[in-house]
C-alpha cells in the first residue's frame, strides 16, 4: 500500500517509534498522507462500469439513447453520440462544460424519467461518468467550451414582470407556449426534436417540471443558450442584435417564473369541500366563487398497471376545489391540455406519439383523435374499516362509482365500474350529475354538481364531516390516449365540510370558568392556609351579595337576550326556507326572550339604584 | 509564565460568564428547575432529529406522543431533585407560596389568573372544531405469504422454493436479462437507483418499494419476492391494503424465467443477499 510506505518512519529515533507519541505522530502523518491522495487514485473509480451498470438501462451501451427502456419514455433519453445538450452554460451549438454535465447528472432532469445521481453514486463516480459521456463523440476531443457571462439576475418585482410580459408577446413565445403559456401555441402540434420525435411545447405554469430548473436565474440561462436538440432557441443572437436587451430577457425570465405557483404544489391526502351559508352554489366553471376557493393538487401517472398500459400521459396533474351548500357538492376539476380533442391540427401529432412509444401491449392504440375524457371516481358504497374498491376503476368484489365527462359528450354519466374500462352507464332514471366544461387557453375547467343524496341505491350518498375516498383519470385524445391507456391516480379522501359545532362555542366558555373557579379555590386555600385570608366583616358580607346579585341579575338578563337573537335567526331561517309556520313561532319566542332579558336588565338596574 | 496564565484566564473567562449569570439568574431552586424543564423542552423538541443523522439514518419528524413521554419523564426527574431534601422542597416551593398568597404579589396573581384561563380556553376552542383528516390507515407491510400459489394457471409450491435461475445457465446472462425486464417495466415506479423513486413514483400512495432500503428485498426469500411480483398489489391479502398497491400483478406480463431473472437483477444491483429457507430454519 503506497499510502503506508509514505510514512515509513525511517528517519524516527527507536525510542520514539516505540513511544505512545510515536502511535500519535504516525496518526498524523497517516491522516496528512490521506488529504495529499492524488486524484489518480479517485480516478480509478471506472466511468464505463459505472454507465454500463447504471445508466445503460435507458442511454444503451453504445450510448445511442436507445436502451430497453428508451420506448417507454418521451422525451427519449440523450443520445450522447450527437453530442446535443440541453442544460449548458455555453452558447447554442457549443458543448456543454464538465460543471453542466455533473449538474445535470447530479439533479436529474425534472419532468423527465431521469432522476438525480447524487444520493445514488459517489462523486467520484460522477465525475468518472462525466468523462465517460465524453468518449461518445469526438467532439469533446477539441479545446474545452467556455462558459457565456450571465452577468447579473435584475430584481424581479411588478415592474419587470409587466415588461417580461411584453417581450414574451414581442419575441413571440406564445407560438409555441400559448397565450397563458400552457404549451398550447398555435406551432405546439408540429415540434419534433432533431432526432426526429414529436416534443410538447414546455407548460410554463407548472415550473418544477423545466428542463434545466425552474427558478429566475435557470430560466434566464435556458433563454440565452436555448436547449439545444430541441426547438427551443436561443435569444442571445436578438440580444446581440440589440432587438431586446438583456434586462429585457431578465424580465422575460421574471415573467414566465410568475406564471407558476410560488411553490411546488403540495400533495394532500385530504380535498376538502367548504360548506357555503350565505353564497349560492356555483353553477359555471367561471363563479366567482371558485377564486376564493382552495386548490388542491392530484398528480397524475401513466397507467402502467394493467394492459395495454400508458407510459406517456399528457396530464400530469388535475387541480380540484370544492364546495357544498348541504344539498348538492359542486366539484371543479381543472387540468392543462393544450387541444379541445379531437382536433385535427394535433391528429397527426398524436399519431406520431404513438407510434414513438411503439406498445406491444395486448389491444394498445394505434391511432389518436379520439375525445378527452375525465373520470372521478368514488366507492360505491363505505365500506368497514379502509376498505376501498381497487384503484383502478374497482373490482368484482367492491365495485366503484364513477363521474365520466367526455370532450365530445354534453354533460357527464354515473357508471358503477368492476375494473379498469368495466365501466357500465346507469340508467338514465338513476343519473343525476350534472357538468357543464369550457376549454380556454390549453386548460380544461369541468364542473360536477351532484345532489349530496341521489337517493339512488347504487349511487354513494355523500354526508358532511364523513371522509369519502375519491380518484381521477384523465385522457387527452390528441396525445393517442384512450381506453386504458390514459393517466391515472390512487386514493384521496373527500371530506364535506359541516357547519361549525355548537361545542366550539360553548366548551371554551365552560373551560374558562372553570379553570379560574378552581383557581380562586387554590389561592383563596393558600392564603387561608398561610394566615392572610381575612374573614369579611358583616357589612363587607352585604356589600358583596349586593354585588353578587346584580352581576347575577346582569347575566341572565345577557343570556336571555342571547338567546332572543337566537330565535331571530331561527326565525328568519324559518321564513327564507318557506316554512312560515316555523318562522312566527320562532318569532314569538324570540319576543317573549327579549322582553324577559330586558326585563332582567332593567330590573337590576332600578333595583341597585334604589338599594344605594 | 505571565502568557500561559492569560491564556487559562481567556479559556475560563465563559465558564466564568455561565456562573455568573447562573449566580445571578438561577439562584433558586424554583429558578434552576424552571430552567432545566425549558432546556428539556428545547432539546427533546428541536434535538431528537438530528440524532439518527449521526448514525448515518434518515432522520423523521418525532411523534407528538414520544415528545410528551420524554417530558413528563424530565418534569418527574426535576420534581425528584427539588424534592429530595426537605429545605431546597421548601425553598422551591417559596416562589409559588408567594405569588399565590403575598399582597405585593397581586399583578403577577392577577395575570395568571387572566393568562391561564385563556390559554386553557384557546386549547379547548382548537380541540373542539371538527377534525377534517383521512381515516387512520394501517398496512401490513411483509404480510404472510402463502405456502402456493396459483402462477399462470398452474400450481407453485412457495414453501423452501428457490430461485431455478441460480442452478442453471450464467448469472451474468440472467443479470443481462433482468435488467432488460426491470428497465422496460419496473422503472417508472422503483427508479434507476432502484431506490422506489422513479418518476411516476410521487404519485402514488403507498409509494413504491425501495429496493436498497436494507429492510425490504435484504430480508426477504426470492420465492416471498416471486410472489409480490407475480400477484402485485391485487394479490394482496386484505391486511396489505391491495385497493391502494399500483403493483400490477406481472404473471399478466411477464413468465416465470421473466421474474426470475428480474429477482437476480435486483439483488445484484444492490449488493443485497435473499434470505434463505436454511438461515430461517436454524432461526426458528
Amino acid at each position: 500500500m503506497p499510502v503506508l510506505q509514505n510514512v515509513s518512519p525511517n528517519g524516527l529515533s527507536k525510542k520514539l517509534r516505540s513511544s505512545p507519541q510515536c502511535v500519535v505522530l504516525v496518526a498524523l502523518l497517516l491522516g496528512v498522507s490521506l488529504l495529499a491522495v492524488p486524484g489518480d487514485v479517485i480516478a480509478q473509480v471506472d466511468g464505463q462500469v459505472v454507465y454500463n451498470q447504471w445508466c445503460a438501462g435507458c442511454h444503451g451501451e453504445d450510448g445511442a439513447g436507445a436502451g430497453p427502456a428508451a420506448n417507454t419514455m418521451l422525451p427519449r433519453p440523450r443520445d450522447f453520440t450527437l453530442a446535443l445538450y440541453q442544460v449548458r452554460t455555453t452558447s447554442s451549438g457549443e458543448l456543454p462544460t464538465d460543471a453542466d454535465m455533473l449538474k445535470v447528472i447530479n439533479e436529474g432532469m425534472p419532468g423527465t424519467a431521469m432522476p438525480g445521481w447524487e444520493g445514488v453514486l459517489t462523486e467520484a463516480e460522477r465525475l468518472a461518468l462525466v468523462d465517460y459521456l465524453k468518449t461518445f463523440s469526438r467532439f469533446f476531443q477539441g479545446d474545452p467550451p467556455t462558459p457565456l457571462d450571465f452577468g447579473r439576475a435584475t430584481s424581479g418585482g411588478a415592474d419587470a414582470i409587466a415588461r417580461g410580459e411584453e417581450v414574451y408577446q414581442m419575441v413571440e413565445c406564445w407560438r409555441c407556449h400559448g397565450e397563458q403559456g400552457r404549451g398550447d401555441g398555435e406551432s405546439a402540434p408540429t415540434l419534433n426534436d432533431d432526432t426526429g420525435f414529436p416534443i410538447f411545447a414546455a407548460d410554463l405554469t407548472e415550473n418544477w417540471r423545466f428542463n434545466g430548473g425552474g427558478e429566475v436565474g435557470e430560466i434566464y440561462r435556458v433563454l440565452r443558450t436555448g436547449l439545444d436538440g430541441t426547438p427551443m432557441p436561443t435569444f442571445s443572437d436578438i440580444v446581440d442584435a440589440g432587438v431586446i436587451t438583456d434586462e429585457d430577457l431578465w424580465s422575460l425570465a421574471h415573467y414566465v417564473r410568475s406564471l407558476s405557483p410560488e411553490d411546488e404544489p403540495e400533495v394532500r391526502e385530504v380535498v376538502t369541500a367548504k360548506l357555503l351559508t350565505d353564497t349560492p352554489l356555483p353553477q359555471t366553471v367561471a363563479d366567482v366563487v371558485w377564486e376564493g376557493t382552495e386548490r388542491f393538487y392530484v398528480p397524475l401517472s401513466g397507467q402502467i398497471v394493467v394492459q395495454p398500459r400508458w407510459f406517456n400521459p399528457r396530464v400530469d396533474a388535475v387541480w380540484v376545489q370544492a364546495v357544498h351548500d348541504g344539498r348538492e357538492l359542486a366539484l371543479l376539476v381543472s387540468w392543462g391540455d393544450p387541444s379541445e380533442s379531437p382536433d385535427t391540427l394535433w391528429t397527426d401529432f398524436g399519431g406520431q406519439v404513438v407510434t414513438t412509444m411503439g406498445s406491444e401491449d395486448e389491444g394498445a392504440a394505434t391511432g389518436s383523435g379520439t375525445a378527452d375524457q375525465l373520470v372521478v371516481q368514488f366507492p360505491q358504497e363505505l365500506y368497514e374499516g379502509q376498505e376501498r374498491p381497487y384503484f383502478l376503476q374497482g373490482d368484482t368484489r367492491r365495485p366503484a362509482y364513477t363521474w365520466t365527462w367526455q370532450s365530445d359528450i354534453a354533460g357527464a354519466f354515473e357508471s358503477i365500474a368492476r375494473g379498469m374500462g368495466t365501466a357500465a352507464r346507469q340508467p338514465d332514471s338513476e343519473q343525476h350529475v350534472r357538468a357543464t366544461a369550457q376549454h380556454a387557453d390549453g386548460e380544461w375547467k369541468v364542473l360536477f354538481v351532484r345532489p349530496l343524496d341521489t337517493e339512488g341505491a347504487e349511487d354513494l350518498a355523500l354526508t358532511a364531516g364523513q371522509a369519502v375516498p375519491m380518484a381521477f383519470q384523465a385522457w387527452d385524445g390528441d396525445n393517442g390516449e384512450s381506453g386504458s391507456q390514459g393517466a391515472v391516480s390512487t386514493w384521496y379522501f373527500l371530506v364535506l365540510g359541516q357547519p361549525t359545532p355548537v361545542a366550539v362555542y360553548v366548551a371554551p366558555p365552560v373551560a374558562l370558568a372553570l379553570t379560574l373557579l378552581f383557581g380562586l379555590l387554590v389561592v383563596r386555600q393558600a392564603q387561608m392556609g398561610s394566615g392572610m385570608w381575612r374573614e369579611p366583616d358583616a357589612a363587607a358580607r352585604a356589600k358583596r351579595a349586593a354585588k353578587r346579585r346584580q352581576l347575577a341579575g346582569m347575566a341572565v338578563g345577557v343570556i336571555w337576550l342571547g338567546m332572543a337573537f337566537g330565535s331571530y335567526q331561527n326565525s328568519r331561517a324559518g321564513w327564507e326556507a318557506g316554512y312560515a309556520d316555523l318562522g312566527f313561532w320562532w318569532a314569538i319566542i324570540g319576543g317573549l326572550l327579549a322582553i324577559a332579558g330586558l326585563g332582567a336588565l332593567i330590573g337590576t338596574w332600578i333595583h341597585t339604584r334604589t338599594s344605594k | 509564565m505571565g502568557a500561559l496564565k492569560s491564556v487559562f484566564r481567556l479559556l475560563g473567562a465563559p465558564f466564568r460568564l455561565i456562573n455568573s449569570v447562573m449566580g445571578r439568574f438561577l439562584n433558586t431552586p424554583f429558578r434552576q428547575a424552571t430552567a432545566v424543564f425549558l432546556f428539556a423542552c428545547g432539546l427533546i423538541e428541536v434535538g431528537i432529529p438530528f440524532i439518527p443523522p449521526l448514525f448515518g439514518m434518515p432522520s423523521a419528524p418525532v411523534p407528538n406522543t414520544v415528545v410528551l413521554e420524554y417530558l413528563v419523564i424530565a418534569l418527574v426527574g426535576i420534581l425528584l431533585w427539588v424534592s429530595d431534601n426537605e429545605e431546597r422542597w421548601s425553598e422551591f416551593k417559596q416562589p409559588i407560596h408567594d405569588v399565590l398568597v403575598r399582597p405585593d404579589r397581586r399583578i403577577a396573581r392577577g395575570a395568571l389568573f387572566v393568562i391561564v384561563p385563556a390559554l386553557v380556553a384557546a386549547q379547548t376552542y382548537f380541540s373542539a372544531q371538527p377534525d377534517i383528516s383521512a381515516p387512520p390507515s394501517f398496512r401490513a407491510i411483509h404480510p404472510a405469504p402463502p405456502s402456493a400459489i396459483t402462477f399462470q394457471g398452474e400450481q407453485m409450491v412457495l414453501d423452501g422454493l428457490e430461485n431455478p435461475l441460480r442452478s442453471t445457465g450464467l448469472l451474468e446472462e440472467h443479470y443481462e436479462e433482468g435488467k432488460r425486464v426491470y428497465y422496460q417495466n419496473c422503472l417508472a415506479c422503483h427508479g434507476d437507483g432502484l431506490q422506489g423513486r422513479g418518476h411516476y413514483a410521487q404519485i402514488f400512495n403507498p409509494q413504491p418499494i425501495n429496493f436498497q432500503d436494507v429492510g425490504t428485498i435484504a430480508m426477504l426469500t426470492e420465492s416471498f419476492v416471486f410472489w409480490r411480483i407475480a400477484k402485485g398489489g391485487p394479490g394482496l391479502p386484505n391486511e396489505g391494503t391491495p385497493w391502494n398497491s399500483a403493483m400490477p400483478a406481472w404473471e399478466d406480463f411477464l413468465t416465470a424465467d421473466e421474474i426470475w431473472s428480474v429477482i437476480i437483477f435486483l439483488y445484484e444491483q444492490t449488493g443485497h443477499d435473499p434470505r434463505t429457507w436454511e438461515v430461517e430454519g436454524e432461526e426458528h
